[in-house]
């Protein structure tokens, strides 16, 4: 194999988190439906969770459970999970106001189609 | 959830026939059959199997939960995770037995009670130590000046059971059953009522037919 | 490391559930296509030895966010399926293609997965003084949890107080309360 194959395949997890990282920006920037936005800003997220998963991983390690502390075995590192932890529920919150707010705008101009939406402002 | 089964149908209808009439370009996407698909009424269709499957798991996520919570501790889990089971659990039993029964059984003070309680304990917990000199959430205050046996262990469970889980739980609850009530409340008397009349305050600044 | 047979199908998997997400026009089958991602995604944190994060992700991921996304579109209308995925939004895939481009350029620069050397898991000032002192400290054995409530717990208040918030403005947005309204 190439040495960037190599390279890549040993980092497979981030290559993943690129990847998706992409796939949600794309959902983002090109759907017309507000609510596949609100889905591709929520895959965008858990690529970044993952990209902190990933960091924190180290292999033949065990789950950050320590029992009495010491050195009896090697562990993942607990503080980007504990950081993923509190964002993903934080991202719940932050997704149901986003899904809140479209039910608002659903019921003011009844649609959630960007473009028809953009035409139905311009008209106002 | 509306009550009468037949009335969100009519009013995806109308929906429809009124995004025909304003806006032209959207006509291929709103179909009257469309949203037909979720059931009469929108969401709720009653199902023998979900009823008793929901039935016979609910309990035993409950109780995951509520483990979760109070072994974060030794064990994977915490306030977050075991307060996130507890409320897809009620979540669940909504979607099984219908929003409305769900929303009648729970009571309003109870969900927000939870809510603000979860933030009024995790405070009162992080701010007791300042009493005797400590600082905001040192937990080993609880041991070391309060005499509590494993104070500060149990100081910092009773943030994850009595602070975040609550929290966590009653949030994820009262989300869902407040979309869900956008649902019959201004979406279906603006569409039931048809274009035209909307209810006042719901259309401050909204568009002229 | 290179990935063994369950990275290789849980990569596949992940990847294809989120292709799937973007590419489906129906905005139902893109939910349901997300859960099965979410669910996905729990599955790797778990193989990650993120417990904790798994059964959040489970829970809230796969979960409550596929409730709350079709309670959404009950609510509304869905587009048509006159065609089952989306068309192509060029200039969108370019600038999209050219981020993922500068993203991957930087993947080559960072430690391989799991290994022992990398600063996040073998520097001794940080994550090994909390693998080591957290029962000592705290009293607790999860270390994240242990991290989560007693070394961070001003910050865990602050996020805390900041999904209370988003309750808030949930009710304000939509102007209604939880249970009472009728």
């Amino acid at each position: 194999m190439t040495p960037l194959v190599d390279v890549l395949t040993s980092r497979y997890a981030y290559v993943l988190f690129a990847l998706l990282l992409g796939i949600g920006l794309y959902m983002i920037v090109s759907s017309q439906n507000l609510v596949k936005k609100v889905i591709g800003l929520n895959l965008f997220q858990t690529a970044l969770f993952l990209f902190f998963i990933a960091s924190a991983y180290l292999a033949g390690g065990q789950a950050p459970i320590v029992h009495h502390g010491g050195k009896e075995a090697t562990y993942v590192s607990p503080l980007p999970q504990v950081i993923v932890l509190t964002a993903i529920v934080v991202g719940i919150a932050v997704t149901a106001v986003a899904l809140a707010l479209l039910v608002r705008i659903y019921a003011e101009y009844g649609t959630l189609e960007e473009d028809v939406l953009r035409e139905v402002r311009s008209d106002d | 959830m509306t009550e009468d089964p037949t009335e969100g149908t009519e009013a995806n209808g109308e929906t429809s026939s009124r995004e025909a009439n304003d806006e032209p370009s959207s006509t291929d996407s709103q179909l009257p059959t469309e949203t037909d698909a979720m059931g009469p009424g929108g969401t709720y269709v009653e199902s023998q199997v979900i009823m008793t499957t929901v039935r016979v798991v609910a309990p035993f996520t409950f109780t995951y939960g509520l483990f979760l919570t109070f072994h974060g501790g030794g064990s994977p889990g915490g306030g977050f995770q075991g307060g996130a089971v507890v409320g897809t659990t009620i979540l669940m039993i909504a979607f099984a037995f219908g929003i409305e029964p769900t929303r009648d059984w729970l009571s309003n003070r109870t969900v927000v009670g939870l809510a603000s309680g979860g933030v009024l304990a995790f405070a009162l917990i992080g701010l007791l130590p300042l009493l005797v000199g400590g600082r905001f959430l040192e937990h080993a205050v609880y041991s070391d000046e309060f005499g509590l046996y494993h104070g500060k262990k149990y100081a910092l469970e009773g943030v994850e059971i009595v602070g975040i889980a609550p929290i966590v739980s009653a949030i994820v609850i009262g989300l869902f059953f407040t979309i869900a009530a956008g649902f019959v409340g201004q979406g279906a008397a603006w569409q039931s009522s048809g274009p035209g009349s909307y209810p006042e305050h719901d259309l401050d600044g909204g568009d002229e037919e | 490391m290179s990935p063994g047979a369950i990275e290789l199908v849980l990569f596949a998997f992940v990847l294809l559930t989120a292709l799937a997400t973007a590419a489906f026009r129906d905005v139902l089958a893109a939910i349901i296509v997300f859960a099965a991602y979410s669910l996905g995604m729990a599955i790797y944190y778990a193989v990650l030895l993120a417990p904790d994060v798994a059964m959040t992700e489970a829970a809230i991921g796969a979960g409550v966010t596929t409730l709350l996304l079709l309670l959404t579109i009950a609510k509304t209308v869905r587009p048509g399926r006159d065609e089952i995925f989306e068309s192509i939004h060029w200039s969108g895939l370019l600038v999209v293609g050219a981020f993922t481009t500068v993203i991957l350029v930087t993947v080559t620069s960072f430690p391989e997965i799991g290994a022992s050397d990398a600063p996040i898991v073998s520097n001794p000032e940080v994550s090994q003084y909390y693998i080591e002192e957290a029962y000592h400290d705290t009293g607790v054995e999860n270390a994240v949890t242990a991290v989560l409530a007693g070394y961070r717990g001003f910050d865990t208040f602050g996020e805390a107080v900041v999904v209370f918030a988003a309750g808030v403005a949930t009710m304000v947005v939509l102007h209604t309360e939880v249970f009472t309204r009728d």
